[in-house]
């Protein structure tokens, strides 16, 4: 029992990340960008080739270093923001609403179908395996202990992730995004320069999910083509809305909730004969069931995200009553298509 | 020359089941201003509908009678249970666009708990190959074609000539100013996702049968390279929706058997992205038109 929950605990840590990750090109940015589990893919493809050694027949991979694991993570998330910064540049120059997403969507359907069919890659649809138990060895762990380790060693990051996306939504890069969200017109009129801080979000929201990524490889300790289908991304997307779209406490309140919780409520289904996807296929029924309903009823979220304001300390002598903003999450619709 | 001549014969079928499935994908987006992601399962269940009735003995029309039959049924049931409602409210173009792909999920989750998520197969006795001029076609491969222009010229008919079209253009138009002149709208609307759901279930249905197999995703995969053809030829716009579907068959055959056919869908997709920073509004859009013109 302790196992299961250090496991479900370690996955909403993961999941966590990646949707905070998520979150800044989604809930901040506003752009609703299909190719993210692209990202977190390539992190745990690449901490996999750099860390499982050198390929042995009949597999082929390229890289295959054995090096330690956070620098491998490291060199994973650097290569994923070199991808989104290639990715980004071309989608975020002229394309917004719907025609954004169906570029991205194509790019991740591009990585997608290279990862599984050009085998010298990443070995095609068998994918990468075979990094057991991260840095366990170098500190003494064994079988039993380890994912108490990586438990804590997860959370750590989540708690390092949630520290920096905090200062960084409160800082101006981040009240700025949320600028460009709101009306990219009028952040354009105060000088804003909407292409680069647009990019900007973009590859910083890539790193962290291919940061994610490199720490599903390790929980996982494998990663094939078949774990990384678009619909992953859509409980990403259920878990930010759900929580409140550009919020960070709400992000992690909609992780807990959307993979965490819907995971525990659907454990216990009665297995069906012959039917050994029930359970799986009934998550994702229940995961488009509740998207739909919070964009129609709730899409601020359970948390909403607060109305900041840039305020400077010295016009409060001056100003009248402070006008009360109310608390309204972000509009769901950010620029026409 | 004829090696070529025989792949653009086998283009023309492919391009004749990517154009429906384009063209009602299209006829949803003029009337709603929505790109629903949920399109390729409308094809899935037509697939699903025709393989039903096919085990229980049916022919090849019944099959695709009840395919369209499917198909309508789901577009109507989607867009009565959620576009609808979204537009009505005033929910945007790209909220919506997230329920449908929420939609998406449900729909092929359905089905995978209904019928697995193993491929199965869809055996149509083929025919004896023929020669017709240059080309190399079975039976079902001319029923297919045949089909699909017969399919596209009564709509262009019922879009052009008939009162309901005029109202159908008029909506895609201006929804506005189509309600202000004694349109209603939302029928209009309704009725054209049937429609739409109609032809995407016989599309699903003559994909099965010239695929072989089909699986609750396979609507999916191919709703991406429609979603290539569409937006290649402009969204919204039907002709050009269809000459897009037609050169986009007509590649991906070409791409498939020159090159790699596991390729294919990235192709695809790295010609949509070229065309749309190049061209964002589409190949053959130029100034202000509507629908079906």
């Amino acid at each position: 029992m302790i196992n299961y929950v250090v496991s479900v605990l370690t996955e909403g840590s993961i999941f966590a990340i990646m949707a905070l990750g998520l979150n800044i090109i989604w809930g901040w940015s506003g752009d609703f960008d299909l190719a993210f589990y692209g990202y977190v893919a390539l992190g745990a493809y690449m901490t996999l080739a750099l860390t499982i050694g050198a390929p042995t027949e009949p597999t082929t991979y390229i890289l295959g270093q054995t090096l330690p694991f956070p620098l491998a993570v490291a060199i994973a998330v650097v290569s994923t923001m070199v991808l989104a910064f290639i990715v980004g540049a071309i989608a975020l120059r002229h394309l917004r609403g719907i025609y954004f997403s169906i570029v991205t969507l194509g790019a991740v359907y591009v990585l997608y179908v290279f990862a599984g069919q050009f085998v010298p890659l990443f070995n095609g649809y068998n994918g990468l395996s075979g990094l057991f138990d991260p840095m366990g060895d170098s500190f003494g762990l064994d079988f039993n202990s380890w994912p108490f380790f990586y438990l804590g060693f997860c959370a750590a990051v989540l708690i390092a992730v949630l520290v920096i996306v905090t200062r960084l939504s409160g800082s101006r890069f981040g009240l700025a995004l949320r600028s460009l969200r709101e009306d990219e017109r009028a952040a354009a009129a105060f000088g804003r320069n909407i292409y680069l801080m647009k990019l900007k979000a973009y590859v910083i929201g890539a790193g962290i999910g291919g940061l994610g990524g490199g720490l599903f490889a390790g929980y996982l300790s494998a990663f094939n083509p078949s774990a990384w289908s678009p619909v992953e991304t859509i409980v990403l997307y259920a878990a930010i809305l759900v929580g409140g779209r550009g919020s960070n406490r709400g992000v992690v309140l909609g992780v807990a909730v959307m993979v965490m919780g819907l995971q525990e409520a659907t454990r216990y289904l009665p297995e069906i004969a012959n039917q050994p996807s029930f359970a799986p296929a009934f998550r994702l029924i229940l995961t488009g069931i509740v998207l739909v309903l919070f964009i129609r009823f709730r899409p601020q979220g359970l948390l909403p995200e607060r109305r900041m304001r840039d305020e400077d300390p010295a016009d409060r002598g001056g100003a009248a009553l402070p006008v009360e903003t109310p608390i309204v999450g972000p509009s769901l619709d950010t620029g026409a298509a | 020359m004829h090696e070529v001549l025989l792949t653009l014969g086998f283009g023309l079928v492919a391009a004749a089941i990517l154009s429906l499935s384009a063209l009602a994908f299209t006829l949803e987006y003029s009337v709603t201003n929505v790109a629903n992601l949920s399109h390729g399962e409308i094809l899935t269940v037509g697939a699903y509908c025709a393989y039903l009735v096919q085990q229980h003995g049916g022919g090849v029309i019944l099959s695709g009678l009840a395919a369209a039959a499917g198909g309508g049924a789901l577009a109507l049931a989607v867009h009565a249970s959620v576009v609808d409602r979204f537009v009505r409210r005033g929910i945007g173009g790209l909220p919506t666009f997230i329920a449908t792909l929420g939609v998406s999920l449900v729909i092929q989750n359905v089905l995978v708990i209904i019928f697995g998520a193993s491929n199965l197969g869809y055996a149509v006795p083929q025919g004896a190959p023929r020669t017709i001029g240059p080309f190399l076609w079975t039976d079902t491969e001319i029923q297919i074609m045949v089909s699909a222009v017969l399919i596209t010229v009564l709509l262009y008919l019922i879009v052009q000539h008939t009162r309901f079209g005029k109202s159908l253009r008029a909506v895609s138009q201006n929804r506005s100013l189509a309600r202000v002149s004694g349109i209603n709208a939302n029928r209009v609307a309704s009725l054209t996702w049937l429609l739409a759901g109609l032809i995407g279930g016989y599309a699903g249905f003559i994909l099965a049968e010239s695929v072989g197999t089909f699986s609750p995703y396979s609507g999916f995969s191919f709703f991406l390279i429609t979603l290539t053809a569409a937006v290649a030829g402009g969204l919204g716009k039907a002709v050009g929706t269809l000459v897009g579907g037609i050169i986009v068959g007509i590649a991906l055959e070409f791409f498939g058997g020159y090159l790699s056919a596991s390729y294919n869908l990235a192709f695809a997709f790295a010609i949509l992205s070229l065309v749309i920073l190049v061209r964002p509004r589409g190949l053959f859009v130029g100034g202000r038109r509507s629908v079906f013109e």
